[in-house]
């Protein structure tokens, strides 16, 4: 487990604050906490194993296809998931509704094939992979965070803010108030990692 | 590594070849497994559209043989008497915003109240128009009145505290989300007519 990779890709090069992946499903999914977790956690198991089945056939993989090659690779794992969520777990499944396939167009897999699984070795590109979704990770459940609380006045559904006293915030439950979340934490954090000598 | 072209298509073809091999293997061996999960899923949801209560899968699988199908058109109208008063439920789809919304209503035998309404299956806006498969706006159907064969979306204004009256034939709409709630109402008088005219045609 190497700790670079893990700082590098979860603060000082994130995939949505540094990099700019992956932004659309930012703003789609991030207005419950629950739909949030669980969506994370798919980007996160689908971009480690597909960071290492690229990893593993990166010398056979011709130069021209790569990239379709590397499309294949992602769409498989989240096929098989979404099959077996809904072999086994069919409850889970339905929850999920369309989350499940909306992983594949999630941009951050691809990016993370393309900049380390295809020029590193297996277990490199598999913590790379996780990383990465980990960044994506905590960044989305701050935003969700933020969007459920002012929304709904709940956090993973369970009522924090009594309903009584409580004038929900339309905006937050509507995508635009991601875009606004994103910036005012984009606006945060780049001072922070200037001063950490970062480039920004 | 040399890479011509013989070599990429060669390559293309079996790693396409292979990996939709293994998908195709395992979408065919879970298939059974998830059309059986399907059917159970509708007929667990059938029965609590219909107040009925079924825990285990086997006593789903017995109380749904209990009830009493009525074919009309290409779909079945399910009955079932429960303490001496006759519901009727019928699944049906229509259109949502982005797609098909199915599911499932269940009403009384005079059309005066919906008993409930269930939603199966649906393609709206996660989180938005998404929510109609929630509790809370299922919840606002069940034991609501049917003013002239009709339940109205609403839109609450900010601040208000929302339609908790249950016999004004009205419940309230989706913040941000007017198209699906507006498909709800147009699927709902649809649904109400039919069940109407298949019960007024003598079943």
């Amino acid at each position: 487990m190497n700790k670079g990779i893990f700082i590098e890709n979860v603060w000082r090069s994130n995939p949505i604050f540094m990099q700019v992946l992956g932004i659309c499903s930012a703003l789609a999914v991030t207005n419950l906490l629950t739909n949030t977790f669980t969506m994370t956690i798919g980007v996160t198991v689908t971009t480690g194993l597909s960071s290492l089945t690229v990893s593993i056939f990166k010398s056979l993989i011709p130069r021209r296809v790569r990239m379709i090659i590397q499309v294949l690779i992602i769409s498989f794992y989240v096929i098989i998931v979404d099959l077996l969520l809904q072999t086994f777990f069919p409850d889970i499944s339905k929850s999920l509704g369309p989350y499940v396939g909306l992983i594949i167009t999630n941009c951050i897999i691809m990016g993370r094939a393309e900049a380390c699984a295809i020029s590193s070795p297996p277990g490199t590109a598999l913590w790379d992979g996780l990383t990465a979704g980990f960044g994506y990770m905590a960044v989305l459940m701050c935003i969700a965070f933020f969007r459920e609380l002012l929304g709904f006045g709940t956090l993973f559904g369970i009522r924090i803010i009594p309903a009584e006293i409580f004038l929900p915030w339309t905006i937050m439950v509507t995508p635009p108030s991601a875009f606004f979340l994103l910036g005012i934490i984009i606006w945060i954090v780049k001072p922070i990692l200037k001063k950490q000598g970062v480039e920004v | 590594m040399k890479q011509g072209l013989t070599y990429t298509v060669i390559f293309t073809f079996i790693f396409c070849f292979l990996f939709v091999f293994i998908l195709a293997f395992v979408n065919q061996s879970t298939r059974a497994y998830v059309l059986a999960n399907q059917e159970l899923a509708f007929k667990r949801t059938l029965l609590s559209s219909l107040d009925i209560e079924a825990s285990t899968d086997q006593d789903v699988q017995e109380r749904y043989a209990e009830l009493e199908r009525l074919p009309i058109g290409d779909t079945i109208l399910y009955r079932a008497s429960i303490d001496n008063s006759v519901i009727y439920a019928k699944q049906f789809s229509g259109a949502g915003l982005w797609g098909t919304i199915s599911g499932i209503l269940a009403v009384t035998e005079d059309l005066s109240q919906v008993v409930n309404m269930r939603v199966i299956a649906h393609n709206e806006t996660p989180g938005l128009g998404g929510r109609i498969d929630e509790e809370w706006f299922q919840e606002q159907l069940s034991g609501e009145r049917i003013v002239d064969l009709e339940i109205d979306v609403t839109k609450a204004n900010p601040g208000d505290p929302g339609d908790s009256d249950k016999t004004n034939g009205e419940i309230d709409a989706i913040t941000g989300a007017t198209r699906t709630s507006d498909a709800i109402a147009v699927i709902l008088y649809d649904e109400l007519q039919l069940i109407s005219s298949a019960i007024r045609g003598g079943l």
